[in-house]
Order: structure tokens, then sequence, then C-alpha cells
């Protein structure tokens, strides 16, 4: 018969008959797969040996078969035992079999072996739970999902903490709720779905409200979410909010303004004061000078001497405040840029004390003049402690971009730290915190090092914003 | 100092000074007039004035402020164009290498900066009059 062949060709289930008792009358290839036992072994036994022994104290084969004559057919899912004593988890379908006259003459049997289904299907579910989880008590991201027409399905904690809705109150909500009024007026909320449909994913920075109307800057991504057809069956969202961010890149926006304004206007005022120095100062006393040597020739030749003294001094006073008004002076940094301002202070000043010096540079391109001109003082303060300080016959300056930045160096061949002192305790306390001050009011750092005798080296790192003063990303809307 | 018959033979370097500052001009006038073979023909205070007392008086010596109302280099170069025979001196408070630079492009390569002994100045001036006269 074919369809016993059939029976007989099974594999994947097993398929028996039992007799109105519950034994075992044949017994199919897919049977002995599963349960491991031949036709030999087993035809004859009641089939309540495919049971655990709890199962059996609790009558359930008998139960199985009451249940099927009852009602024609019982099933279950449910733990059974293979010969060797392991544990499969079965499907089985227990079918009541009646002879024309209604009377039972046995049962048909199939089992199906669902243990690798079933831990599959557990693995799955413990993943989707543990999914499920991760995505509910992440606290920094609003992660929810949409459905088609943008109505709110599911919530989670992030999304609570950000906006300010619990799921009771959003959930079945349009998502367009989080859209300020002139954004939900142009129909943004609904041109991010169409986007991320064609997409597959819209992405943006703007303002979103929160449940108690306030504003927060977000970065927002919509994913959608396709089935295996194809078919759009919703949006995943994420929303985080970047108003701390925001406000530290705008508060370090204004601070590099301030910065830019503070070093401009000390620029000028020293400017000035260097004018002033210069063109009145020195030219008073160039000319008191001309006039006491002119003086000296003149006066009784017993107060020659004092005269000459005194024109002497004069000249002394006009040389020191000729250095401190090419001190003060802006280093032409506007006009000639950083490499030649320093490289001419470097051939002026510190030649006339002196010093040999090497001067390195690869920096490309130009250096924005407020980080120049804070190079170049900071350099200068530098060099003057050299000059002071530390004996040394040669001094090394160099300049080489570094990591959005430039990294200034000025090394000296000189005493070196006379003892393992901090930065800024002992000598020229003053002209080290300007020198720190000036770096770290700039975002940068500095830092000054050496060992006795064997020289100092003062490093600074300046970062160097483009030139132009762009602002930061995500500028518009406020 | 030539002859104390009072009759003077030698050639004499005339001179112009032009600076804005009032102060250095006439204490850099009294320098100069205290040599006897120097004769100041003019004192201007700015550029226009140096140029037109130059192209009056064609002086022997121009000494030019850098930094003066008009540009000391344009008057340099004016008074180089008008006066041939004016040698131009810089007499200035900038020794940087601008105004140098500046001077130098205007015709100028005689450079003195203010503060210098009076000494240096007149034998400065002497030597670009080149009245020979050594003292």
């Amino acid at each position: 018969m074919s369809s016993e062949l059939l029976v007989q060709g099974v594999l994947d289930y097993a398929i028996f008959m039992l007799d109105t008792e519950g034994h075992i009358l044949s017994w199919n290839p897919g049977a002995e797969r599963i349960k491991g036992y031949t036709a030999e072994q087993i035809i004859g036994r009641h089939f309540s040996v495919f049971y655990p022994p709890e199962a059996r104290a609790q009558g359930r084969p008998a139960r199985g078969l009451r249940i099927a004559t009852a009602e024609g057919r019982y099933e279950e899912e449910g733990w059974r035992l293979r010969r060797d004593g392991t544990r499969f988890w079965a499907n089985v379908v227990i079918t009541a079999l009646f002879d024309d006259n209604g009377h039972l003459r046995g049962f048909g049997k199939v089992t199906r072996d669902l243990t690798e289904r079933r831990a599959a299907e557990q693995a799955l579910t413990e993943s989707e739970e543990r999914f499920r989880l991760l995505v509910q008590g992440v606290l920094d991201y609003a992660i929810f999902m949409l459905d088609t027409e943008g109505r709110i399905v599911s919530w989670n904690t992030g999304a609570e903490r950000i906006k300010g809705h619990t799921a009771e109150q959003i959930i079945g909500q349009h998502f367009s709720v989080f859209y300020p009024p002139e954004a939900k007026a142009e129909g943004k909320p609904e041109r991010e779905l169409r986007i991320a449909t064609a997409e597959g994913r819209y992405e943006e920075e703007g303002w979103r409200l929160r449940r108690d109307g306030t504003r927060f800057w977000a970065s927002v991504v919509i994913t959608a979410l396709f089935d295996d057809n194809g078919h759009l069956r919703g949006f995943g969202k994420v929303t985080r909010d970047l108003t701390e961010r925001r406000a530290a890149e705008q508060a370090l926006t204004q601070r590099r303004r301030l910065l830019a304004h503070l070093v401009e206007a000390q620029e000028m005022e020293r400017r000035r004061i260097a004018w002033d120095v210069h063109d009145d100062s020195i030219q008073s006393m160039v000319a008191v000078g001309m006039r006491l040597q002119l003086l000296a020739n003149r006066v009784p030749p017993e107060l020659a001497p004092q005269v000459r003294q005194l024109d002497e001094s004069v000249s002394g006073a006009i040389g020191r405040l000729r250095s401190l008004s090419f001190r003060l002076r802006p280093p032409g940094i506007d006009r000639h840029g950083l490499v030649e301002a320093l490289g001419g202070y470097l051939e002026e000043v510190v030649t006339g004390w002196g010093l040999r010096y090497a001067f390195d540079h690869s920096l490309e391109g130009e250096v924005p003049t407020e980080v120049a001109i804070t190079i170049f003082r900071i350099c200068q303060e530098a060099l003057t402690n050299v000059h002071k300080h530390a004996r040394a016959s040669t001094v090394k300056v160099s300049l080489a971009p570094a990591g959005q930045g430039v990294l200034t160096r000025v090394t000296d061949d000189g005493v070196g730290f006379e003892a393992p002192l901090g930065p800024l305790t002992g000598r020229e306390h003053f002209g080290v915190i300007e020198m720190r001050e000036r770096a770290e009011t700039a975002d940068g750092w500095w830092t000054m090092h050496g060992e006795p005798g064997g020289g100092t080296t003062v490093e600074f790192w300046l970062p160097t914003p483009p030139v132009g003063g762009g602002d930061a990303p995500g500028e518009g809307t406020s | 100092m030539s002859g104390a018959d009072g009759v003077a033979t030698a050639p004499r370097v005339t001179i112009l000074v032009c600076d804005d500052d009032a102060m250095i001009r006439e204490a850099l006038c009294d320098v100069l007039r205290e040599e006897r073979d120097f004769e100041v023909v003019g004192a201007a205070a700015d550029a226009d004035e140096a140029i037109e007392l130059a192209t009056q008086h064609q002086p022997g010596v121009a000494v030019v402020d850098f930094r003066m109302p008009g540009g000391g280099a344009r008057a340099a170069r004016e008074i180089l164009l008008r006066s041939p025979g004016t040698r131009v001196l810089t007499f200035s408070a900038h020794a940087d290498f601008g105004a140098v630079e500046e001077m130098r492009r205007a015709g100028v390569t005689e450079y003195l900066l203010k503060g210098v002994p009076n000494t240096e100045i007149v034998a400065t001036v002497r030597r670009l009059g080149g009245s020979g006269v050594t003292r």
C-alpha cells in the first residue's frame, strides 16, 4: 500500500500505532531515528516508556489516550525520553482509530522532535528579551518605534527621560508632537518619514520639544524598517539630546571669540603704549641728550663731567625705553606672518643678547592672527627668560603642526633647573604664569621642563581654529 | 674750526633739517650750527615743507626723519628728484628692518638711529657733505 510506503519512508516523524491499551503495534524509520529503538526492541511494549517518570507518575500517558478516545484527537508538546534516557521536546498527536461500527481499534501516534526548534525559539526569545531590556534600559538615547503612519508604538526609558512623556502618555500619538510648531507647519515630520522610506534612513540635528514645551537640540536618526517582502513595517527612531554639547560648543566658540578680542585689545593697547613711548618719551629724551652734549662743551670745565654723566644716564634710559617699545610693539604678524615676525625677533633681539639661535618651522599655511600673536608673545617671554636666567649660548625655537594646532618648543642649552621644582615655584614666577595663562586661555597647554645642567625646554600647543572662524556645527535656528 | 680770522674760506656744507618734533629739530639745528663749516639752510616740520625747502636751497645734505607728516620716504624720494645734488641722511627713532628697507627703496642708504652721540651725527653729515674738512 502506498500509504504504508509513505509512512515507512518518513524520517522526520515517528509514526506508529498503538492498540487500545497503548501497546505499540507498528514502528517506522522516523520513530527509530527519533526515539532510538528498533522495531524489534519496541513493538509490544507500552508507549508510556517514552514518558519521563514524573509524567508517568501523573498518569499522562493514559490521560492522552482518554482524551483522544473522547475527542478523537489529542495533541501536546512535552518532554519525552529516547532509548538512551536523554530527553527531547516532542510534539505529539494521538488520533483514536474507530472501526465502521464505532468501536475503538487503537491509536495512531505521530511524534515530532522539536528540540532544535525549541532551542532556537528559546534562544531567539532570550536574545529578543535581552535586546528589549537593553533598549528599554538605555537612558541616553530615546529609542522608539513608529508605525508606517508615524504613530508611536514603543517607548524606552531614555525617551521618557529626554522627552518627558511616559509610555502610557505617548504610545499611539503621532511623532509630530515632538516638533516645534513651525516645523510641523511646514510638514517636516512627514517629509522626514518620506526621505527615510525612500533612502532607508534620515538623519539630522534640530530643535525638538519636550513634554513641558521646552526645546532641546536633538540628533535624530530615523530608520525605515522593511519586512522580508520589502513592505514598510514602520520606523525606528533614535534621538539624542545634544543641548549640553551644543551649549559647550557655543561656550567654546564664544570663548575663542572673547580670546580673539582680548588679544586684539591687548595688542592695541601695547601698540598705543609703544608709540607713546617711542614718539614722545624717546624723542624728548633724545633732544635732551643732544642738548646735554652741547651743554657739556659750554659749561665750566669742572661741571662738564656731571653734564656728561647726565647725558649718559639719559642715553641709557633711551636704550631701555627703546627695547621696551620693541617688546610692546605688535610684531608685524598681520603684515608678515608668524614665521617672519619670529625670525625677525630672533635676528634682531636674541642675536643682540649674544645668543646663537636655530629656528625650525614646518607650518603649512598661515596661522590665525590671534593664535600667531599668542605664540609670538609666549616665545618672547620664554626667550627673555633664557636671556635673563639660563646662561645659555644657544637657543632653539621650533614651530610644527600637531593635531589641529601648532606645537612650539623653545629649548636652551643653559643651566636648566636648579632643583626639581614645580613649574610654578621659584624663579620668574610671573613670566611663567603669564605664559601658561596665555596658552590655556587659548585652549592650549604649556609646560616647562629641564634638569640641572641640561638646559630648559618650554613647550606649548595651541589649537588653530580654521581661518575665517566658522561657527560650531548645526548653526541656524537659534 | 676754520680760521680764527673769521673769514670762511673752506667750502661749507649746506644742510636741511627735517623733523616734525620741534625739540629734536631745534636741538639738531643747534648741534649742526656749532660746526663752523656747516650751514643750516632750512628746517622743515613735514614732508611738503622739506621738499619745498630742498627745491629752493638745493642743500648738500638733508637730514630726514623717517616718521613725519607726509612720510620721510616720500620726502627723501622727492628731494633726491628735485635736488639731485643733495645727499639724504635718515635720522630715525626706528631701527627696524621695515623702516630701513622703506628708506632704502626711496634711495637712502645712510641711516642714523636717534640717540647716537652728537659727534657721530656731525661726522656723518660732514662725510656726506664731502667738505673734506677733518678735525
